[in-house]
C-alpha cells in the first residue's frame, strides 16, 4: 500500500515535472520580460505622475499585473495542458504506461502551479526591487508585500483548477472563456450573497445562495489595495483562505478526475 | 529568386514600409483638424460606484489613474495659462472635471489620502461645499486619520469660518497619534483664527505633512507671502517714521538707510513706490500677489 502511493507520488511528481518544463519551453516565463520593463519604466516615470505617490502606484502596478499576468497563464496555459496530449496523441503513450488519469491531471496541475510559483516569485522580487529603488532603501511595504503575492498566487491556484476541470470535458476556447467568467464571477461573490438575501423569490435566493458558495470566492484574495497602503491581511485569514484554497482545489480536481475518468479518446 | 535574395527583398520592404509610414504618420499629424478644447472636459464614462464594481481586484490601481489623471489635469491647464496661478486659487481655469476625478479616485480607494488633501487644497477655489464634502467623505471612511482633520479644518479656515475650524481640529485632535499641535490650533483657531501666526501655522504643518510637491511648493509660497507682508509691514513702518520726521516720502532706499534694495523672501528686490510711501513686490519676484 506504502509502495503504490510512492510510486503514485513520484508518478505525479515526474508529470509536474514535465509540465513545468513544457511550459518553459512554450516560453511562459517570457512574461517576466515585459513585467521586469513596466515596472522599471514605473519606477523610473511614476515618480513625475504621481504627486510623491510612486510607493503606492509601484505596489498597486505590481501587484495587479502579478494578478493579471498569472490569470492569463492560468486561463490558457491551463486549458491546454489536457488538450495538447489528446491533440498530438501523446495521451495514449502516457496511459499505456501504469499512469492513472487522476495522476496525470493532478500532475498537470501541479506542473503549472510551479510555473506560476516561480512566476510570482520572481514578480514579487522585482515589486521589492522597485519599492527600494524609489525608496532609496528599504521599504517597510516590502514586508507586507508578500502576504498579498500568497493570496494572488492562491487565488491563481484555484483558477488553473477551474481551467483544468473545464479543459477536462470541453474545448480550449470555451474551457477559457468560461474560466474567465468564473474568474469575472469570482470577484462579484459579495453581490450574489447580497442577490441571494435580498431577492423576493425564493427559487431565485436558493440559486444565488447555490452559486455563491459553488464558485470560488475570489474577492478574498484581493489584497492589493490596502497592501498598497501598508496593511497586511492578519494571519488568521490568511490561514482560512489558504484553507478554503486547498479543500476547494482538491474538490474540483476530484470532479476533473471523475470527469476525466469517463471520457473516451477513442 | 534564392532564400538570401529574397530575405534581402523582404528587409528592404520593411525598412522602406517603417520610413513611409513615420513620413505617412507626420503628414496626418500636420493635417489633422485642431483638437476641440471641450472633449477634456467630456463627462466620465463610468460613475464612481459602476468603476468600483467593475474593477475586479483591481481598484487601487484605477484609483492610481484617476489619481494621476486628476493631476495631469490640472496641470495642462495650468501651462495652458499664460498668467502664472497658485495652486490654492485656480478659480481662472475652468476644472470642472476635477471633482468627479477624485470622487472616483477616492470611491475607488477611500483610503487613499492624498485625493482628499489634493481636493482640500485646489477645490475651495472651484467649489467650497464640494471641497467639504470630499474631505468628510474622506473622514468617514478613515475616521483615524487625523490628517483629514487637519485638511477639513483648512478648507473652514480658508471660509473664515473660525468656529467650525476649531471644532474640526479639536475632533482631530482627539484621534489617536494626532500631534499635539492640533490641540494648538484648535485653541488657536478659536482665538485668532484670521491671524497671521495662524496662517503661519497651518502653512508649515501643511509643508512638513504633504508628500505631494505642488502643495508643498504652493505652502512654501504662502510662508514666504507671511514672511514677506511682515517685512513690508516693517519697511513701511520705517517709511512713515521717515515721512514723520521730513514731511516727505523716501526716493530711495539709502535715504533710510539701506545700501540697496532690500530682498523679499524669494530673492527679489522690493520696488519702493516714489512719493507714496509705500514697498511693493518687485518683478520676478515669485511671492504670491494675492
Amino acid at each position: 500500500m506504502a509502495v503504490d502511493r510512492d510510486r503514485s507520488v513520484w508518478r505525479i511528481t515526474a508529470i509536474a515535472r514535465n509540465a513545468f518544463r513544457e511550459a518553459v519551453r512554450d516560453r511562459v516565463l517570457y512574461n517576466l520580460v515585459l513585467f521586469v520593463l513596466l515596472l522599471t519604466a514605473a519606477a523610473i516615470f511614476i515618480g513625475e505622475l504621481s504627486g510623491g505617490q510612486e510607493r503606492k502606484i509601484i505596489v498597486d502596478l505590481g501587484l495587479s499585473a502579478m494578478l493579471l499576468f498569472g490569470v492569463f497563464i492560468a486561463i490558457f496555459v491551463g486549458v491546454g495542458l489536457v488538450y495538447k496530449e489528446i491533440e498530438r496523441r501523446t495521451i495514449y503513450a502516457i496511459f499505456a504506461k501504469p499512469v492513472g488519469r487522476g495522476e496525470f491531471l493532478v500532475g498537470k496541475y501541479l506542473g503549472l502551479c510551479l510555473t506560476l510559483l516561480v512566476n510570482v516569485v520572481v514578480m514579487g522580487v522585482g515589486v521589492s526591487l522597485a519599492l527600494i529603488y524609489v525608496s532609496r532603501g528599504w521599504d517597510p511595504l516590502i514586508v507586507n508585500l508578500w502576504p498579498a503575492v500568497l493570496l494572488i498566487y492562491l487565488e491563481l491556484a484555484i483558477l488553473t483548477g477551474v481551467a483544468l476541470l473545464f479543459s477536462s470535458f470541453s474545448s480550449p476556447a470555451l474551457s477559457a472563456l468560461l474560466t474567465f467568467f468564473v474568474f469575472i464571477i469570482g470577484h462579484f461573490s459579495a453581490d450574489l450573497k447580497s442577490l441571494s438575501v435580498s431577492l423576493g423569490s425564493s427559487g431565485a435566493r436558493w440559486l444565488f445562495g447555490a452559486l455563491y458558495y459553488l464558485l470560488p470566492n475570489l474577492a478574498n484574495y484581493s489584497f492589493i489595495t490596502p497592501t498598497a497602503h501598508g496593511h497586511s491581511p492578519p494571519p488568521e485569514f490568511v490561514a482560512s483562505v489558504s484553507v478554503y484554497a486547498i479543500v476547494y482545489i482538491t474538490v474540483i480536481l476530484a470532479v476533473a478526475t471523475l470527469v476525466f475518468s469517463r471520457r473516451n479518446f477513442k | 529568386m534564392n532564400d538570401r535574395t529574397k530575405s534581402i527583398t523582404v528587409a528592404v520592404v520593411i525598412a522602406i514600409g517603417m520610413v513611409a509610414t513615420f513620413a505617412l504618420a507626420r503628414f496626418v499629424d500636420a493635417r489633422r483638424p485642431p483638437v476641440d478644447v471641450s472633449a477634456n472636459d467630456e463627462s466620465l464614462y463610468l460613475n464612481a460606484k459602476t468603476a468600483k464594481r467593475i474593477s475586479l481586484g483591481f481598484n487601487g490601481l484605477a484609483a492610481d489613474w484617476y489619481w494621476m489623471r486628476s493631476l495631469q489635469y490640472v496641470g495642462r491647464k495650468i501651462i495652458e495659462q499664460p498668467d502664472e496661478v497658485a495652486l490654492d486659487d485656480l478659480s481662472k481655469l475652468d476644472l470642472k472635471m476635477l471633482a468627479p476625478l477624485l470622487e472616483n479616485a477616492t470611491t475607488l480607494d477611500p483610503e487613499f489620502l492624498d485625493p482628499y488633501e489634493y481636493a482640500a487644497v485646489v477645490l475651495p477655489a472651484l467649489d467650497v461645499q464640494e471641497a467639504i464634502r470630499l474631505a468628510r467623505k474622506g473622514i468617514d471612511a478613515n475616521p483615524n486619520a487625523w490628517r483629514l482633520y487637519h485638511h477639513l479644518g483648512y478648507i473652514y479656515w480658508q471660509q473664515h469660518d473660525y468656529a467650525t475650524a476649531a471644532e474640526v481640529y479639536g475632533r482631530g485632535a482627539e484621534v489617536p497619534g494626532a500631534p499635539a499641535w492640533m490641540h494648538a490650533m484648535r485653541a488657536r483657531m478659536a482665538a485668532e483664527g484670521g491671524s497671521r501666526d495662524t496662517a503661519r501655522e497651518i502653512y508649515t504643518r501643511m509643508f512638513e505633512q504633504s508628500a505631494d510637491e505642488k502643495v508643498k511648493d504652493m505652502a512654501h509660497k504662502r510662508l514666504l507671502q507671511l514672511d514677506s507682508l511682515d517685512q513690508r509691514d516693517g519697511l513701511r513702518k520705517l517709511l512713515v517714521a521717515y515721512q514723520t520726521r521730513t514731511g516727505r516720502c523716501p526716493a530711495t532706499w539709502r535715504e533710510i538707510n539701506f545700501p540697496g534694495a532690500p530682498q523679499d523672501p524669494s530673492g527679489a528686490p522690493y520696488v519702493l513706490k516714489p512719493g507714496k510711501c509705500e514697498v511693493e513686490l518687485g518683478e520676478g519676484s515669485e511671492i504670491p500677489i494675492r
